[in-house]
């Protein structure tokens, strides 16, 4: 009697983790499919040798790897790419970092303005941040184009008023790629914050002051600290994207202020060079994930970590 | 009605094994206001859940009318719970909940409207029968609970500490209702409180549960009196308890004269003796006692009496409670050394469990 | 008296700029809008205040193709990835921790964790292989990678509803004789619903304006409306051109806003 009403429970409870497994399993099976199998393939990709027209051969090759770095004298003296490569993979982490802090200047006030608006109106301030967020990042490109083009506002205004006589060259440079990330990615580093913000007890804030405090000792020791979980997950947030970015530097650089993303797809279209492409790629994506696990383990030290 | 057989419940196994109901046997009578009394962690609500099938036992049995429904599902057992959060369906109105059981079993719709208007003014809410749930008050939520529980029948009522999210003006009315509401339906009700003043005033029967186990199922008024262990009247109302010594129909208080004791006939050895603070005499020598004097420690002014806490020659210390009537009690101060009396027959003795002494 | 009464929410300088960034975030969408009412086709040179380009874009075979299979594959892809996310976060958000519970999770949210252009030439590559097999060139890959990368954000909201579900509910609607699946159907489902239909419109959104793997994943001759703008854009820009932007601005602002509105309403 004992034993098999406990038995009864056990199969009941093992019934209940198969069913709840077989109910995951549809999602896990797609996105093993089609998101973490064509990764896999990626990496098998890097390690083999460049077809003549593209794709690959099937042999074993370390040169996809090689040549992300090394630059390789082949039958004459022709100098090879790699300084081409290490500047772009250079510019694409310092604009991506350049973009996390320009996004941290604007969307940290701005978060603040936000969360310090009575209730009421709080969910519509968010949602004016919310709108760019989903809408599309093509047309959000095409719009910031349009501001600094030749032939675009700014210029048209500026040669209009007679202040410039010959439109201001600002597309196509690092600059330009650096304002067309700010625009896009700002939303992803005012969500994070606002939202540590607006759980910050500000009671804690008048407590300090009744301690003494000066506004700026009281934002460094007591704001700050409570508010950074958020404002790591923003950089996170904005970083991650910015350094993998394709759209944005592909229509605010062009062929000259190339990105990381933009050299990955060369590399499979008219470089021709499929093993240096997947290298490439792997090695981003292991940069993305790294930088991922350091900061969510940092933040994990960093007090709440429910942002 | 209902036969508990030596019901337990284990969570886990091995050493992290936690037995929350251990070897359980009681029996609920028909039409009964049975209440189970326990402090939190005791094992009462894990009684109720096997009882409503939301658990299943380790071991034992649940007989219902002669059918044991341990292996029942709670979706076809014929027992409806009353939840301390209520549980009501936030999305739906209050006619809706009251009618879901109803139609869930797929009874006929003329039927179910028959019965859900029965109900709400069974529980005086039908002003808000189209009302949704979220948007009521504590007590209304409680009372679309019941109702709602009601609607399909049930053989048995569980109700899981269904008043302890209301205030206390609330809660003394709702006391009320439910009593009213179990003697007019005449309805067995199962009922889980950590309460005592709610257990003693409502229950036609109390089961006492401590660490997994019944310490105690008596009436009211028998728990209160006839305390079965030191648990159990330490648990229920305020007590003194004094070291003794039982032999040969003999009880001997430390420090004082054997008393001959009808009740001391059965045991023999150290025993714990109880007796509670409104049956010690202050102040006086009164026939039938053990007499001893106090020095009054400390004086509690609770308005129809005074608590007086008092420290006895050997030093064990006592608490009587004097009544306030208009002359008495006001010539008592600190400090000051009174004569007590503890009549023979407010003595229980209870069995030195080591469990208990410790 | 001082002319401000002290607070400690007020920080000198965050009003400005956040006025700013406001300004700075619908200016230039703003800006595009309004070129896109010109009556003249070059931008700039302002000729009134017209809505014939975006009637030109409309009447604009490739045009209609494009948004036509944009919202085939935005509308699938939402539902594929819905459902499937719904099943999951019924699987890891109740009742007892499952085993292997959070690597069920870092799964679900792998496509948010590698970069866009990475997962797009990968896919490339694979279903390349597919379509050289089977010979189908049909819009399939276009629905099945949405529905991939689209997991995580349906995922989202749902499991969010989810965890602040009252799981006492369910149990409640056991002890009223409902079974596994009138449960479902009368209590978890309704209760679940605004997570949802957030959860699908999110999808919806963010298949309707993926480009990157669009642009990857895309047979010959096939357009969805970003890649189709992308490709125009290799063009001179055109009022018209603004007017397919401003249309595709409309559609992706009005499902946020009606995914606002729902997940805003009390239950």
């Amino acid at each position: 009697m004992l034993s098999e009403a406990s038995n009864g429970e056990a199969l009941l409870r093992r019934a209940e983790t198969r069913r709840r497994w077989s109910l995951a399993m549809p999602a896990l099976i797609v996105i093993a499919l089609f998101s973490i199998l064509p990764l896999a393939v990626m990496v098998v990709y890097s390690f083999l040798t460049p077809g003549t027209y593209g794709n690959v051969v099937w042999q074993f090759s370390l040169d996809g790897w090689f040549s992300v770095v090394f630059e390789r004298d082949l039958f004459d003296d022709t100098l090879g790419l790699a300084d081409a490569h290490l500047s772009i993979l250079g510019r694409s982490a310092l604009l991506a970092l350049a973009t996390t802090g320009l996004t941290m200047l604007f969307g940290l006030p701005t978060a603040w303005f936000i969360a310090t608006r009575p209730v009421a109106t709080r969910a519509y301030w968010m949602f004016l941040i919310t709108v760019p967020f989903w809408t599309n990042l093509l047309v959000r490109t095409i719009a910031i184009q349009e501001v600094i083009r030749a032939d675009g506002t700014i210029n048209r205004l500026l040669l209009g008023l007679g202040v410039i006589d010959a439109p201001i060259q600002m597309m196509f440079t690092n600059g330009a790629v650096l304002l067309g990330m700010t625009y896009v990615y700002l939303p992803l580093m005012v969500l994070p914050v606002y939202a540590a913000i607006e759980k910050f007890d500000f009671r804690l804030a008048e407590a300090a002051y009744d301690l003494h405090a000066s506004r700026f000792y009281c934002l460094r020791r007591v704001i700050f600290p409570l508010i950074r979980p958020g404002i790591v997950a923003g950089s996170i947030l904005v970083f991650i994207p910015a350094l993998g970015a394709y759209v944005t530097p592909r229509l605010m650089g062009g062929g000259r202020a190339m990105m990381w993303g933009n050299l990955i797809d060369l590399q499979f279209g008219q470089g021709r060079n499929w093993p240096l492409g997947a290298a490439l790629s792997v090695s981003l994506t292991l940069l993305v994930m790294i930088a991922l696990v350091l900061s969510v383990r940092r933040f994990a030290g960093g007090g709440r970590s429910d942002v | 009605m209902l036969e508990i057989k030596s019901l337990s419940k284990t969570f886990g196994a091995g050493v992290a094994a936690y037995h929350a109901l251990r070897s359980v046997d009681v029996t609920v009578a028909e039409g009964e206001f049975f209440t189970l009394l326990g402090p939190s962690g005791c094992g009462k609500t894990t009684l109720l859940r096997l009882i409503a099938g939301f658990e299943q036992p380790t071991g034992g049995q649940l007989v219902l009318d002669g059918q044991d429904i341990a292996a029942i599902p709670p979706s076809r057992r014929p027992v409806n719970t009353v939840f301390q959060s209520y549980a009501l369906f936030p999305h739906m109105t209050v006619a809706q909940n009251v009618a879901f059981g109803l139609e869930a079993r797929g009874t006929a719709p003329g039927d179910v409207a028959r019965r859900v208007d029965e109900m709400l003014q069974l529980v005086q809410m039908d002003h808000l029968r189209d009302r949704k749930s979220a948007a009521l008050s504590g007590g209304q939520q409680q009372r679309v609970a019941l109702a709602r529980a009601l609607a399909p029948r049930p053989r048995i009522l569980l109700l899981d500490e269904p008043l302890s999210a209301l205030d206390l003006k609330l809660r003394k009315e709702m006391q009320a209702e439910l009593k009213r509401l179990q003697r007019e339906m005449g309805l067995t009700f199962i009922f889980v409180t950590h309460d005592q003043d709610e257990a003693l005033t409502m229950s036609d029967r109390i089961a006492v549960m401590e660490g997994g186990r019944l310490q105690q199922v008596a009436t009211p008024r028998d728990l209160y009196d006839h305390p079965a262990n030191r648990f159990v009247a330490g648990f229920i109302g305020e007590t003194n308890f004094l070291p003794g010594r039982a032999a040969e129909g003999q009880l001997r208080l430390d420090g004082f004269a054997p008393v001959a004791l009808a009740e001391a006939k059965a045991v023999n050895g150290a025993v714990t003796v109880m007796i509670r603070p409104e049956h010690i005499i202050v102040g006086r020598e009164a026939p039938d006692c053990v007499q001893t004097s106090g020095q009054i420690d400390e004086l509690v002014f609770f308005g129809t009496d005074t608590h007086v806490k008092l420290t006895l020659p050997g030093g064990a210390s006592l608490t009587a409670r004097a009544q306030n009537s208009l002359h008495s009690a006001t010539d008592l101060n600190p400090g000051q050394t009174v004569p007590l009396s503890l009549p023979y027959d407010a003595l229980r003795i209870l069995p030195d469990e080591a469990a208990h002494a410790v | 008296m001082s002319k401000r009464k002290f607070s400690v929410r007020h920080v000198p300088g965050a009003a400005p700029i956040a006025i700013v960034t406001f300004v700075a975030l619908y200016a230039p969408v703003l800006i595009l809008i309004a070129n896109a009412f010109n009556a003249g086709p070059v931008i700039g040179r302002w000729e009134g205040f017209s809505g014939r380009w975006f009637v030109a874009a409309i009447g604009n075979d490739a045009f209609r193709n494009a948004a036509l299979n944009s919202l085939i594959v935005a509308a699938l892809a939402a539902l594929i990835s819905t459902s499937l996310a719904t099943m999951a976060a019924l699987a890891i958000t109740r009742g007892r921790r499952l085993r292997g519970e959070g690597g069920i999770f870092v799964v679900l949210n792998q496509p948010l964790l590698v970069p866009e252009i990475v997962l797009a030439i990968a896919l490339m590559i694979v279903l390349a292989q597919i379509k050289q097999a089977t010979g189908y060139h049909g819009l399939g890959y276009l629905i099945v990678a949405h529905s991939t990368f689209c997991i995580p954000f349906a995922f989202m909201p749902i499991r969010a509803r989810l965890e602040g579900m009252d799981l006492t509910l369910e149990t409640a609607a056991m002890d009223l004789y409902a079974g596994r699946f009138y449960t479902f159907r009368r209590v978890t489902l309704p209760l679940l619903a605004p997570g949802i239909l957030a959860g699908f419109m999110l999808a919806f959104v963010v298949s309707l304006d993926n480009v990157v793997v669009s642009s990857f994943v895309k047979s010959p001759g096939q357009e969805t409306l970003p890649t189709y703008l992308m490709g125009e854009l290799r063009r001179n820009l055109s009022s018209e051109i603004y007017a397919i932007s401003a249309l595709l601005l409309f559609a992706s602002v009005t499902v946020v806003a009606a995914s606002w509105l729902i997940t805003r309403r009390k239950p």
